[in-house]
């Protein structure tokens, strides 16, 4: 009876999806989960800003700047008297809604052409895609970026453009590299045979089974978009008339020479612990959603 | 055994090579930036804000265009080094000029033996002589519309023949009555009416002397190609450095102290008497580093010895200085540096662009009424007293209006209370024009891309939010260089324009002027006011000699730019410099062109070289 019901109970374990697998094993990773909670955090704390439930003042100024920290200014104030913890709270909305746009374009964009490219592997769209995306690889990613955000600069989303043209590449090159895979399988061939449409396919039946490497690759992309938009903004190219942790980085520039250290540490920690925490949520992520990992 | 033990001392080429290369660099971390220079005191190095574009002397309007223009091209006029008040003396003139006694005729002798530097254009490189013809095709230039010229308001209307020549299609071989040459040495200028600033516009750099040859020969290049007669001439020059080196076929020409103008008892701190006697330029060469960033600049200044002159960033002050006015430099800081605060000669400001119909003049009176109360209200809200206590630490004077305190028609009894922010006039001078959040224009203020600009933005925003303007209709418009932000201005492209005048001489007409309708950008005139009434006293006061007469009008002037409001002034800036102590240098704003020639570093004691 025993081994009745145990053999029962592996069939059902190996008719669970690999979503819910996934889903069971990330929630067993400790890390992850603490840096899934920090995220949380952050994104909460965006969308109160977003909503205007908080960070609304961050551009108010004040007669006297550089003041101490007090119950009034958790982190003091900046030269010309604003609010620096304001101004890092309404930050982490800039940082969001760049990483959200560009995290989620790139990998459309990418996962869309690394899904074509793959399916057609060896034929004219193949090497026009390659040849893509060979070609923005080429050139260096800060130089890229820079000179399309320069080209732009009268754009409101000009540093999400550049973004977007440059991250889009290396999903790509992933969800192809997938694809050339997943094209040979039997059930592909199969439907193949029974005259399914190439677009069809790759819609229904390939892009799905990519999802787990654009979850990844999206997480990759959403902090890659972060600190590229401090560093974009702290070298005078990226966000102009909002605030963003860029802008007081470089602010800083001039105050920790004069002793104040608030810009800095507000920005700097505030970034820091955002990084820190997406590279371990997708760290987990990874681990969670690779095949193999889950079958062992 | 005999193995193992072998293998453990096999040489191994990689580490010993990594361990000589490493050795190597440790070494080289031992020396003081830049020790290895040898030519230390032979090299004036210094640093600028901001690059030129141009050193077409037609073209070049930028202070910083400025500096290298009369550092390389001469003119008639200069201004004494040391003396203060500002007074004139000759430089390529042999004296003051003749003067009719009805005012219009001036006749100068300039000196003979002077010539150009060696320069390819001229037959066989060598440099020929100046004479009064190339005065004469300068002027022209400034009024030859291919030229893109900068500083044809100066002399507008003003000399004879000169604007019909223009007008007549701009041929360099037709004569213009007005501008004579006797002989080559002996120039005559003819003017319409009297215009007692002549004399001080032939020091600018717009009247330099510049040799036909070098325009024709270089073409769109000439601006990065300058041929003078000046002390030096351009060895190299990138969007980071400028080089200078002397001009073998300078002059000779010898400092002479009392000439100057000094003081002993305000200068003699400087040690500006080891200049006596030196032929100038007192250095072979000179190196201009261009950054936009201060704290750059200042770490240049302090951290290597590379460059000897500089200013105090205003984050820095407390820091280098214990008192800013008059500067005392605090005991480390003393031992390697000295310096002074010197005010500038000039302002800061911020011009309303009139041609914009969203906040300037307006065909509509109802609507022009209201921009007037919209002006209004941004200049009551706008608080100078706040921006000098963040930005120049302290040490700037409002002054109501367009003439600063240094010149003779500042009307000290004008309200101060302009200085500082009075928000409930502003609001009501918007109630009063039926302005509200929603209606309100958006404001697009210009800036070149940097931390204080953008700092200096972000404060007028919060000036602004007080005095109810919503957040998102107050933005900011950056440019990457001065060069992109000063191209904008003059094409009429900027709403908001924060920006700074330097006077080109100590004469009030020279800020009125930035107000005379016919100077529109891309003339002088950046706000594009244009006011018949302030016109037609402007024309008024230009033939006129100084006196209380005229200084009554420049009074009833500055009174109506207050009334119609197309700028917010202003702030004098009062800038602490400090420089090496080896350094002999006596800093100064305009109205001098270029000091280069007079900088000067002392050779090391044997005992410091010991040192």
């Amino acid at each position: 009876m025993k081994t009745i019901l145990r053999n029962f109970l592996a069939s059902e374990s190996s008719r669970e999806s690999l979503w819910s697998k996934s889903f069971r094993k990330f929630r067993r990773d400790r890390f992850g989960i603490a840096a899934l909670i920090v995220v949380g955090v952050y994104a909460i704390i965006a969308l109160g800003v977003w909503v205007g439930l908080w960070g609304q003042n961050w551009s108010d100024i004040s007669d006297e700047g550089f003041q101490g920290i007090s119950r009034d200014h958790w982190f003091g104030t900046n030269l010309i008297g604003q609010d620096i913890f304001a101004r890092a709270i309404a930050g982490t909305k800039t940082a969001f809604e760049v990483g959200l746009v560009v995290a989620l374009s790139a990998t459309l964009i990418g996962g869309v052409l690394g899904a074509i490219a793959g399916y057609f592997n060896g034929t004219i769209i193949d090497e026009v895609i390659m040849w893509l995306y060979g070609c923005i690889d080429a050139i260096p990613f800060y130089l890229f970026v820079a000179a399309i955000a320069f080209a732009m600069q009268d754009m409101p989303y000009a540093m999400h453009v550049a973004m977007i043209a440059t991250f889009w590449s290396s999903t790509c090159r992933i969800v192809r590299g997938e694809v050339i895979k997943i094209r040979n399988l039997e059930y592909i061939q199969a439907a193949h045979a029974i005259g399914v449409k190439p677009l069809t396919i790759i819609y229904r039946h390939v892009t799905p089974n990519t999802f787990h490497i654009m979850l990844v690759q999206a997480t990759i992309s959403f902090v890659g978009a972060i600190k590229s938009e401090v560093i974009l903004t702290f070298l005078g190219l990226g966000v102009q008339d909002g605030v963003s942790w860029g802008t007081m980085l470089s602010e800083s520039i001039n105050e920790v020479l004069r002793g104040h250290f608030g810009n800095f540490l507000a920005a700097s920690g505030f970034l820091f612990v955002l990084v820190i925490a997406f590279n371990m949520f997708a760290d987990a992520l990874q681990d969670a959603t690779d095949p193999k990992k889950i079958s062992s | 055994m005999k193995t193992l033990i072998a293998r453990k001392v096999r040489p191994r080429p990689a580490l010993i090579t990594l361990g000589i290369a490493l050795a190597a660099l440790s070494l080289c971390s031992c020396k003081p930036p830049f020790s290895d220079r040898d030519d230390i005191h032979e090299v004036f190095r210094f640093s600028e804000a901001g690059a030129p574009i141009t050193m077409d002397p037609a073209q070049a309007s930028t202070a910083y265009e400025n500096n290298m223009v009369t550092s390389i091209y001469d003119q008639l006029y200069d201004y004494k080094y040391l003396a203060r008040p500002y007074a004139l003396k000759p430089r390529l003139a042999t004296g003051m000029p003749e003067i009719s006694d009805d005012g219009l005729v001036y006749t100068f002798q300039i000196q003979q033996g002077v010539y150009y530097a060696d320069d390819p254009c001229f037959p066989d490189g060598k440099g020929r002589e100046v004479t009064v013809h190339d005065f004469i095709y300068s002027m022209k230039r400034q009024f030859d519309p291919a030229m893109l010229p900068r500083g044809e308001w100066l002399w507008r209307g003003k000399i004879k023949g000169l604007d019909a020549w223009k007008a007549a299609g701009s041929d360099y071989d037709q004569d213009v009555p007005g501008l004579q040459a006797l002989d080559d040495y002996t120039l005559q200028i003819t003017l319409n009416q009297p215009f007692p600033q002549l004399v001080y516009t032939l020091t600018m750099g717009y009247s330099s002397f510049v040799p036909r040859e070098s325009i024709e020969y270089y073409g769109r290049e000439a601006g990065l190609n300058p041929v003078g007669s000046g002390p030096f001439q351009l060895e190299s020059f990138t969007t980071q450095r400028a080089v200078l080196s002397r001009n073998p076929n300078y002059r000779e020409e010898y400092f002479d102290l009392a000439y100057e103008g000094y003081a002993p008892e305000t200068q003699g701190w400087a040690g500006l008497e080891k200049l006596q006697g030196k032929r100038l330029p007192a250095m072979d060469r000179v190196e201009v580093y261009f950054m936009s960033e201060s704290m750059t600049r200042w770490n240049s200044l302090n951290k290597g010895t590379e460059i000897h002159f500089g200013g105090i960033p205003t984050e820095l002050t407390h820091m280098v200085a214990s008192q800013l006015s008059p500067l005392k430099l605090r005991p480390d800081y003393a031992d390697r540096f000295t310096g002074m605060s010197a005010p500038d000669f000039g302002f800061v400001y911020m011009a309303f662009n009139m041609a914009d119909p969203r906040i300037g003049h307006h065909e509509d009176p109802e609507q022009d009424r209201r921009n007037l109360l919209l002006r209004k209200a941004i200049r009551a809200g706008f608080d100078w007293e706040q921006r000098n206590r963040t930005f120049y630490n302290g040490l700037g004077q409002f002054f109501p209006g367009i003439i600063p305190p240094s010149l003779d028609a500042y009307d000290p009894d004008l309200p101060h209370t302009l200085g500082t922010a009075d928000l409930a006039q502003a609001r009501a001078y918007l109630q009063e024009g039926g302005w509200t959040a929603e209606n309100l224009p958006r404001l697009e203020y210009g800036a070149t891309a940097n931390v204080t600009n953008n700092q200096m933005f972000e404060q007028f925003r919060g000036w602004m939010e007080r005095i109810g303007y919503p957040r998102e209709k107050v933005v900011l418009r950056t440019f990457a260089t001065f060069g992109d932000y000063n191209r904008a201005i003059r094409d009429q492209e900027v709403m908001l324009i924060p920006i700074g005048w330097g006077m080109d001489y100590p004469d009030s007409q020279n800020v009125l002027q930035l107000y005379y309708g016919p100077n529109q950008s891309p003339g002088s005139n950046l706000s594009n006011y244009d006011n018949p009434e302030f016109n037609r006293l402007f024309e008024k006061t230009k033939v006129m000699l100084p006196g209380p007469e005229r200084t009554a009008l420049y009074r009833q002037m500055n009174e109506i730019l207050l009334r119609d409001v197309p700028t917010i002034s202003g702030m004098v800036r009062t800038s602490p410099f400090i420089w090496h102590r080896n350094v002999i240098f006596y800093p100064s704003e305009s109205p001098h062109g270029s000091l280069l020639k007079y900088a000067y570093i002392s050779p090391k004691t044997a005992e410091e070289a010991q040192h």
